[in-house]
């Protein structure tokens, strides 16, 4: 990549404060983001994979500025977003728009489709009652819904509908960058791969940034350019889509890339399975925080966290002490799966 | 925009399937439309007259004074003894139409020779007879309720705007807000308001409008608690997350997409609070601190029928009129309840 990013995400932490009993204030800290450093250029795809609780959603709020950010920096277009006030906040929410995971939460139940849809418009615009109209038309058109659905209420909506308005709702005002919070997960299998298309029509159409937040790779495997698994609240490795999926060099990315569903039954074994909890974001595991887990585990990972350094000269990143170790289990696995496929 | 959503119908439909509450509602209605026109129906000036060709409606506007009717006295005509003057007169023009009950609830019909009360009688047309000071008492419990609806549905208005407002604010802004303000309220929620109504009464009067803010003032706090917590809840969901994304500002997402999914729960507590509002009055009329004399009450009524316990009509006229208006709001409210929520109050089936 030669362009500058859009959005460069240095160092980001979100902790949130847990009170302890009342009696005692033993405040601690659950640190759903910890340290996390991103890029996203211009109209590409960043997917975002992690377990449920590993501060995926969490991370991607926190960019969007709907959690505040505990340290680090936010920059978007050169501004760094992170420390804008509230007005000036407000100016630049058009450019980074959010879909929301849940499509039956994130409509306001009480308002109707094209009020929904004008919002942005009302908010933004000094448009007249009738361009608002013909705005929301041509984005419902844009996200393949009838145009005689103005007055409807988002429950009389399949799930698939509702998450189509609420990308219309989020591409309304020309963005930059969408924020795509696991979009796709609370659908119908049925309508998933509908859904993402529409999503990649659309960036392709518009030019948008993807953040692309899924907890399983399959769904981020056809659409994102470069992948980030994250596990605890930290990225444990980045890289180029498809060099991630030939060759994961952290332990935790090739767990997730094997459990994979395979379309061939016969590849459909399961050659590696994680052990154990995810551990607590209260008290994540001190060192490496995938330690306890880690086939590969040695003492040093329990006492030094391992820093996301490249690996590689494409800008491949990974944060493990034993990267050699992990690519030769790798190997050893990916020789195994191609025996089987014989 | 969203004027009747199809969760406000199925509540309605529901409501109306609960026979008990929804009768209740077309009856308390239906007495409230009744009381705000009782001048029609009882009073002691004339519906309408007809003198020497000419139509006169004394009902509402200035009083009419006896020389309108050629009698010599300037004060207000007495329309009773118009009547009976008129029918007197053999085949004379004119005549008197007076409401079903021709008593003003503040006038003193005093009968010749007998001390008040006077009991129920169909002659005398004091169908629950008289007070004290003979003064209609059934004329007294309609004028009364009205002044009673009236009073708590002011009240609870205010204590609603107050509550909803300040409760609202909590939920949002939290923080030290939220703290200080949880403080005040639980300060308000100790002070004996009985007392506080007591020493003001001793200072001033009050009337209507002070009462109402008096007890306003210190009542408000129950639904602050209610809504700051719906505030809360609300504005942490994905819907004001997704306005918030788009720029939206405070009072946007406060007016357009907190208080509209928060407020309308609200509507199961009004009966109870138009109960509570009622029992206030009663009581502190009761007690002799709330409105001021003349002014129909039923508290007051009450006041004077349990210390003269052998004049059973009085007592009784209170206790049945109170008994029968609670129950029946009570009914109302309960069936509101249960049309927004069937899983938790399912006593009916
Ligand atoms: S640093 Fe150690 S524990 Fe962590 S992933 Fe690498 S080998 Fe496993």
């Amino acid at each position: 990549m030669t362009s500058q990013p859009i959005l460069e995400v240095t160092d980001l932490t979100k902790h949130f404060p847990v009170s302890g009993s009342a009696l005692f204030k033993n405040k601690s800290v659950l640190k759903a983001v910890d340290g996390v450093s991103l890029k996203v250029y211009p109209g590409e795809t960043l997917g975002i994979v992690g377990e449920s609780g590993c501060g995926k959603s969490t991370l991607a709020k926190t960019i969007a500025r709907l959690y505040e950010p505990s340290s680090g920096k936010i920059v978007f277009k050169g501004q760094d977003i992170g420390a804008l006030n509230s007005k000036a906040l407000r100016a630049i929410r058009p450019k980074i728009q959010y879909v929301f995971q849940d499509p039956y939460e994130s409509l306001n139940p009480r308002h109707t489709v094209s009020a929904i849809l004008e919002e942005p418009f009302v908010i933004h615009t000094q448009l007249s009652a009738n361009e608002r109209a013909e705005k929301v038309c041509e984005l419902l058109t844009k996200v393949g819904l009838p145009t005689n659905c103005l007055n409807k209420y988002p429950h009389e909506f399949s799930g698939g509908q509702r998450q189509r308005i609420g990308i219309a709702r989020a591409i309304a005002l020309n963005p930059d960058l969408v924020i795509c919070d696991e979009p796709v997960s609370a659908l119908d299998v049925s309508v998933q791969s509908q859904i993402v298309n529409l999503l990649l029509a659309l960036q392709k159409e518009m030019g948008l940034a993807l953040l692309f937040i899924a907890h399983d790779l399959s769904v981020v495997k056809h659409i994102s350019d470069r992948v980030s698994v994250m596990y605890l609240g930290k990225i444990v490795e980045t890289s180029e889509g498809q060099a991630l999926y030939k060759q994961p060099h952290h332990p935790y990315s090739q767990f997730l890339i094997d459990a994979i569903p395979k379309p061939d039954p016969r590849q459909s074994k399961k050659r590696m399975r994680l052990t154990g909890e995810l551990p607590s974001p209260i008290a994540p595991p001190a060192g490496c925080h995938f330690h306890t887990r880690c086939p590969l585990a040695q003492k040093k990972c329990k006492e030094e966290q391992p820093k996301l350094v490249n690996q590689s000269s494409n800008d491949h990143l990974a944060a493990c002490h034993f990267i050699e170790e992990s690519l030769n289990q790798w190997d050893k696995i990916w020789a195994s799966s191609k025996e089987n496929a014989r | 925009m969203s004027s009747f959503s199809p969760q406000a119908l199925r509540r309605w439909q529901r409501f109306k399937s609960i026979k008990r509450g929804y009768y209740s509602a077309i009856a308390i209605s239906i007495l409230i439309v009744l009381s705000l026109l009782a001048e029609l129906w009882i009073n002691n000036r004339a519906l309408m007259v007809k003198y020497e060709g000419a139509y006169y409606f004394p009902t509402y506007g200035d009083i009419l004074p006896g020389e309108t009717f050629d009698l010599d006295y300037k004060w207000e005509t007495n329309y009773r003894a118009l009547k009976r003057q008129f029918k007197s007169e053999p085949n004379s023009e004119n005549w008197v139409l007076m409401p079903l009950i021709p008593f003003s609830p503040n006038e003193n019909d005093f009968i010749e020779g007998e001390y008040p009360p006077y009991e129920p009688s169909l002659a005398s047309g004091h169908y629950l007879g008289t007070d004290m000071s003979g003064r209609d008492i059934f004329a007294r419990i309609i004028y009364g309720f009205r002044i009673a609806i009236v009073f708590s549905i002011f009240l609870l208005s205010v204590t609603y705007i107050i509550g909803i407002a300040v409760g609202a604010a909590m939920g949002y802004f939290g923080g030290a807000f939220d703290l200080f303000f949880q403080r005040i309220i639980e300060i308000l929620s100790n002070v004996p308001i009985l007392y506080i109504i007591m020493i003001v009464a001793s200072i001033i009067t009050p009337n209507f409008w002070t009462l109402a803010l008096l007890l306003a003032g210190f009542s408000w706090m129950g639904m602050t608690w209610y809504m700051r917590t719906e505030t809360y809840r609300e504005n942490a969901r994905e819907y004001v997350q997704a306005a918030r994304a788009l720029g939206a500002g405070h009072s946007r997402i406060m007016f357009l997409h907190i208080l509209p999914n928060s407020i309308s729960i609200l509507v199961t507590f009004f009966p109870f609070s138009v109960v509570g509002g009622i029992t206030a009055l009663t009581s502190l009329d009761y007690l002799g601190f709330g409105l001021p004399p003349p002014t129909p009450s039923w508290g007051e009524l009450l006041q004077q029928g349990t210390t003269n316990l052998e004049f059973q009509w009085i007592w009784a006229s209170a206790v049945g009129a109170l008994s029968v208006v609670l129950t029946l709001v009570t009914f109302v409210g309960e069936a509101i309840r249960e049309a927004f929520d069937p899983k938790k109050y399912t006593f009916y089936e």
